[in-house]
């Protein structure tokens, strides 16, 4: 018959382009930073090892029949159909495969939910849009501010990390490439997971839910630092967020909300006077509003305002309070939009 | 031979005016035909948005369009894309096709059918009418999650009233179809005897009256929300957020076979027809589309693992199931073609790329099947390159098959072969160079649904790449375009069966009559043409096997 060597030649040259297509995926997998991400790129790699074989087959068939039964004088094909017992065959082998991946999948992710004794935990929030890392044991947060610059996680290397994971409008999704690994921040939910990085450096993170008008702006970086760097970096944190202090200046107070964030990060009243709040909000279409808690845990609420859509102002008044050291939020976007209240 | 002979109708006086005929119609071709255009018109919006959107991602940094105006887009083409252009798509050639199929005179609700497609039109402009509206078009993804889907302004509703048409159409058309198919088959088409592609449109309306009403209550309950005070989905106000997502991945992910039902039966009779066997197991073909349907009801919450609300291993393992009589199809696919007698005529040139690419997309949704894993690509570029290559690689070159297969039969004429064949390879190359690198990106983390990349992260070049794709593929349309138009102008001189096919519909002249059928063949197999075609050549043509 008419099989030259040449569609040998092509199969081959179409399964030297598969194969390398195919490497190049590998290749470009990101290999995780923490014991958790490595697993899971084991399981890519698995994946990629069952699936191809069964592309490189499929396309080599479907090149070889293109290539040998083309159609080359006017005898009738031959009318054959396959019988049960191929079905049973069409039927198993793909079963097969099923069978054989599926419990690689299923320890990868026991492997990776594993839960380990959290040496840091941090509640994260996200908002439009930004997030805000509250570090529950060192009492502290640091957060992104919209469009200005993203919020940056401090970890230890080599700590396990527990992450609560919370929203404070619509979804959003907690997503750093690096760690192979993504979870919703569901408004309403709190969602928990650990992992460990394992490796120095900055990695980028993201949202993955597409969450509004800035969605892709609503990234943060995870630092991932020596554990001496970051007792340091906490200590300076702390006092960063203990040195700010301003004195009253009268009883009425003015606040601008702008691009999510307010035109101050302190205010001062004077101790047992009542006091006014005078709020802009010049965010068209968002809400914000203004409360004063004892700190951003929120135990104590001392006060709070109906939320303002902007772009829109209103003036409160507010009852006295004992003297101390207060604090402030929008309770839209949290720790995000807040300061210092102080009171003498 | 013996023939039966279709009872006549007596035709109405054609109205006046060649554009009211086609206003009042309740002919399923004429029908076929205005699903097509009505179709082929929202592709070509919903394509330049894609262009619009490739061509802002072509570098990092905002260029063309904003962030707002990006979030319109993308919502815009998924919508418009899957609700008024594969689906009527198909719709518009089941239309067309399934009566001819079954040699049956028209579909059983002629007037409903009617209106059906009238809806959709209605049902597309108003969702495009979002960008007139104050706050634009809805800019929530085409699955538009709640809560957000309660903040934004008009858009949402209008592109809910929109969908509530569309659903509405599609679920008549589904009772039309299965009643049709049902109770309207000529004597001698048995269910077993039914062409692949009536079997593929079947499972399809199946799938629309079980899971579109849920879809269509959901789009109510949020349209409730955002209007009538309830809270379904708003967290803030005692709803859940995650009701909205299982209520609609419960219609979303029978969506997608619905999307690709069609396709396959036409892929599938094509490969038949152009290598000149019969299909390799129509039995399997039969029982991988009911096992699909069936299934297809089990798996919704695969897009929802990285929520960490729902049963990881129950969906991961009834996803992965899926692949067994996906399975099962590409070995009928290739056993049709072993031993044939290929011809490379323009359908099949698309049926076998249909074949090369949807392989591409079965299996990379594989990885997004355990859970593990999926926490990794999940809402990454790596699901949009899945996505397109089952809607696009798979149901789209399906559909192209379709088109030059059937074209003939609908206008009279033949495609230019040549043109289609520069058609076929720009867009399977530019198929290929659009939609792979998403892959890598995905992999390397790029999220979807971003207008704007940062230039430090390593996607710049594989996006560039992708836009230049994008492009390829916009000129191969251009060319499928610019063959439909000038063949149209040509003379009538396609034959009933140009391509020795095997179905019903090239019993009857190109194009058929009104009432369909002067005469319709005996029907003693799933091949009746071919039946005929080996009977009129008589017994010693046959060969000795």
């Amino acid at each position: 018959m008419g099989s030259s060597p040449l569609p040998v030649t092509r199969t081959r040259i179409a399964r030297l382009a598969a194969a390398s297509a195919l490497l190049l995926l590998t290749g470009c997998a990101k290999e995780g930073i923490s014991p958790q991400g490595q697993e899971v790129h084991r399981l890519f790699v698995i994946i990629m090892i069952l699936a191809a074989p069964v592309f490189l087959g499929v396309e080599a068939v479907l090149i070889w029949c293109i290539v040998r039964y083309r159609k080359r004088d006017d005898d009738p094909a031959p009318q054959t159909v396959g019988g049960s017992r191929s079905l049973v065959v069409f039927f198993a082998i793909p079963a097969v495969i099923i069978a054989v991946l599926f419990p690689f999948g299923e320890a990868t992710l026991m492997n990776i939910e594993r839960r380990e004794t959290p040496q840091v935990q941090i509640k994260v929030e996200g908002f439009q849009w930004e997030w805000t890392f509250l570090y529950l044991n060192e009492g502290l947060f640091v957060a992104g501010k919209t469009l200005v610059r993203p919020a940056v996680m401090v970890l230890p290397v080599d700590e396990p990390v527990q992450i609560q994971l919370v929203s404070r409008d619509v979804i959003h999704s907690f997503f750093v490439p690096d760690l192979l690994f993504k979870r919703d921040a569901i408004p309403g939910r709190t969602t928990t997971f650990t992992f460990t990085p394992t490796q120095l450096g900055t990695f980028h993170g993201q949202c993955a839910e597409f969450c509004g008008l800035w969605h892709s702006r609503m990234t943060f970086d995870v630092k991932v630092v020596a554990p001496l760097d970051y007792q340091a970096w906490i200590k300076q944190q702390r006092k960063k967020a203990q040195g700010i202090t301003c004195e009253p200046q009268g009883t009425t107070l003015s606040l601008i909300a702008h691009n999510i964030s307010w035109n101050q990060f302190c205010l001062a009243v004077p101790a047992n006077t009542p006091f006014t709040v005078d709020i802009t909000n010049q965010d068209v279409g968002i809400q914000h509003n203004f409360s004063i808690y004892d700190s951003f845990f929120e135990k104590k609420k001392y006060f709070t305002s109906p939320r303002i859509t902007g772009p829109d102002s209103e003036t409160l008044n507010a009852n006295p309070l004992p003297p101390g050291h207060y604090y402030f939020q929008c309770d839209v976007h949290g720790p995000a939009m807040s300061g210092a209240f102080i009171v003498k | 031979m013996a023939v039966t002979q279709a009872p006549t109708r007596e035709l109405t006086p054609e109205p006046r005016g060649r554009l009211l005929v086609w206003l009042t119609t309740t002919d399923h071709k004429k029908i076929g035909i205005l699903y097509l255009v009505n179709s082929f018109s929202f592709f070509t919006v919903g394509g330049i948005f894609a262009l619009l959107m490739r061509t802002e991602l072509a570098r990092p940094g905002q260029q063309l369009i904003g962030a707002h105006a990006y979030n319109e887009l993308f919502t815009i083409h998924g919508t418009l894309m899957i609700f008024l252009v594969i689906f009527p798509i198909l719709a518009g050639l089941g239309n067309y096709f399934v009566p001819l199929q079954i040699g049956a005179l028209d579909m059983a609700f002629p007037r409903i059918n009617a209106l059906s497609f009238w809806l959709l039109p209605v049902g597309g402009l108003t969702i495009l009418s979002g960008f007139l509206a104050k706050g634009g078009a809805a800019a929530c993804g085409w699955t538009c999650y709640a809560p957000l889907n309660e903040q934004l302004g008009t858009g949402v509703d209008l592109w809910l009233a929109g969908l509530i048409l569309v659903g509405t159409a599609s679920i008549l058309g589904a009772i039309n179809f299965i009643v049709t198919i049902l109770r309207m088959r000529a004597p001698g088409m048995t269910m077993m005897r039914l062409p692949v592609f009536v079997w593929g449109i079947l499972a399809t309306s199946l799938l629309v009256i079980l899971a579109t009403p849920v879809f269509t209550a959901g789009l109510i309950m949020l349209f409730a929300d955002r209007r009538l005070g309830t809270s379904f989905f708003d967290p803030a106000h005692g709803g859940v957020a995650l009701l909205w997502q299982n209520v609609f991945w419960f219609f979303g992910h029978p969506e997608v076979y619905m999307l690709i039902l069609g396709a396959w039966g036409v892929v599938t009779e094509i490969l038949s027809v152009f290598s000149g066997r019969p299909i390799f197991s129509y039995r399997g073909v039969v029982l991988s589309f009911l096992m699909i349907t069936a299934l297809s009801f089990t798996v919704w919450a695969h897009h929802m693992f990285a929520t960490g609300a729902v049963e990881l291993p129950f969906f991961s393992i009834t996803t992965e199931l899926i692949s067994i009589p996906t399975g099962v199809l590409f070995f009928v696919w290739l056993g049709t073609l072993w031993k044939g007698k290929l011809r490379f005529e323009v359908p099949m040139l698309f049926a076998l790329g249909f074949i090369a690419l949807f392989l591409i997309g079965g299996i990379d949704g594989v990885w997004a099947a355990s859970p593990a894993m999926d926490f990794a690509i999940h809402d990454t570029y790596w699901v949009v390159a899945h996505l397109h290559y089952v809607l696009f690689g798979g149901t789209l070159f399906g559909i192209m098959a379709g088109m030059y297969y059937w074209f003939p039969k609908m206008s009279g004429r033949m495609l230019s072969r040549k043109l289609g064949q520069w058609h076929f390879w720009l867009q399977f190359i530019g198929f290929n160079v659009t939609f792979f690198p998403m892959h890598i990106l995905g992999l390397r983390g790029m999220p979807r649904r971003i207008a704007d990349y940062a230039p430090d992260r390593g996607w710049s070049f594989l996006n560039l790449v992708s836009t230049i794709g994008a492009f390829l593929i916009a000129i191969s349309l251009l060319i499928f375009f610019a063959n439909v138009l000038t063949t149209l102008r040509k003379p009538r001189s396609a034959p009933a069966d140009p391509w020795r096919a095997n179905t019903l519909e090239w019993a009857t002249s190109s194009p058929p009559p009104p009432h369909n059928f002067d005469a319709l063949p005996a029907i003693h197999s799933g091949r009746p043409v071919y039946d005929a075609r080996v009977a009129e050549a008589g017994p010693t043509d046959r060969g000795s096997r």
